[in-house]
């Protein structure tokens, strides 16, 4: 009894402690500032184990390494996403250098051998959905699925890319809409 | 304005609201001012030997530099046409006659 007793008084005493920091102002909460690793590790793995959960039922196209789709989907990285994910050729920007956590640079392949189906849905829904507090809006409001499937199929293929090759793919001329 | 025509407008306004929003969405032809021709000259120095013609990515690109050739011979094309259109025009219209001279000054 006395053993519960001095558990339930922890852990009133940690909570109590919690709100006390929280309410302090003490937490820092620039960007320009890092996560403690704790706060990292666990905010990482919130994020990492949220999205592979809710990502888990997607179905990817069959279709989705395309011409078709690489065109549309390269025109719209170019657009809304080289700007924090950069481009071949470009190792930082603005947006790169100050957001936190820094966004990924997709221009370079995943080091780990993750199944690319899987990464197909992670991608799909992060891109859909966005991710709290880390500048990646969602995009699923104003963009239909197709749309956005037209971005994963292309950053399938982004790190293979030369900044040449990324400049045609990734062109939106007048000749685009003359054609459909 | 009695409180249903009120609520009536409320409503009509919300909805027109609503409908507009799929209007605010990012249409690529928002970007067409901006937008950028491919540089398709660059495709000349890549190896082509190495290119897989049932690659995708090999198909998109030469897609799109064909849709570019198109719509700049298309361009070439309508500036001729509008040049030849003009210069018949200008053969067939009659030629305005110079105003005879006056003989005496003023």
């Amino acid at each position: 009894m006395d053993k519960l007793k001095c558990l339930l008084a922890t852990v009133f005493i940690a909570l109590i402690a919690g709100l006390a920091f929280i309410y302090s102002g003490f937490y820092p909460m620039g960007a320009d500032v890092p996560h403690n690793p704790l706060s990292y590790w666990a905010l990482e793995t919130l994020r990492e184990r949220s999205i592979a959960r809710a990502a888990a039922e997607i179905r990817v196209p069959a279709d989705l390494n395309q011409a078709e789709r690489l065109l549309a989907g390269g025109a719209d990285y170019n657009d809304m996403c080289a700007g924090c994910h950069l481009q071949p050729g470009k190792q930082q920007s603005d947006f790169s250098l100050g957001l936190y956590p820094v966004p990924p640079n997709l221009t370079q392949a995943e080091t780990d051998e993750e199944d690319a189906t899987a990464e197909a849905r992670i991608r799909f829904w992060i891109i859909k959905h966005g991710i709290k507090a880390s500048g990646m809006p969602a995009w699923g409001p104003s963009h239909d699925d197709d749309r956005i499937w037209n971005m994963v199929a292309f950053l399938q293929r982004l790190p293979e890319l030369s900044p040449e090759q990324y400049q045609i793919l990734t062109a939106r001329a007048e000749s685009d809409t003359e054609q459909h | 304005m009695n409180k249903a025509n009120l609520s009536l407008s409320l409503l009509c306004l919300s909805l027109s609201a609503l409908l507009s929003l799929p209007a605010q969405a990012h249409d690529p032809k928002e970007h067409m001012k901006d937008g950028h021709k491919p540089n398709c000259a660059a495709m000349k120095d890549m190896d082509h030997s190495k290119m897989d013609m049932t690659d995708p990515l090999v198909q998109a690109m030469m897609r799109k530099c064909t849709q570019q050739m198109h719509a700049e011979h298309a361009a070439a094309g309508d500036i001729r046409e509008e040049q030849g259109q003009r210069q018949k025009q200008e053969e067939t219209e009659p030629q305005p006659q110079p105003e005879p001279e006056h003989k005496h000054k003023h």
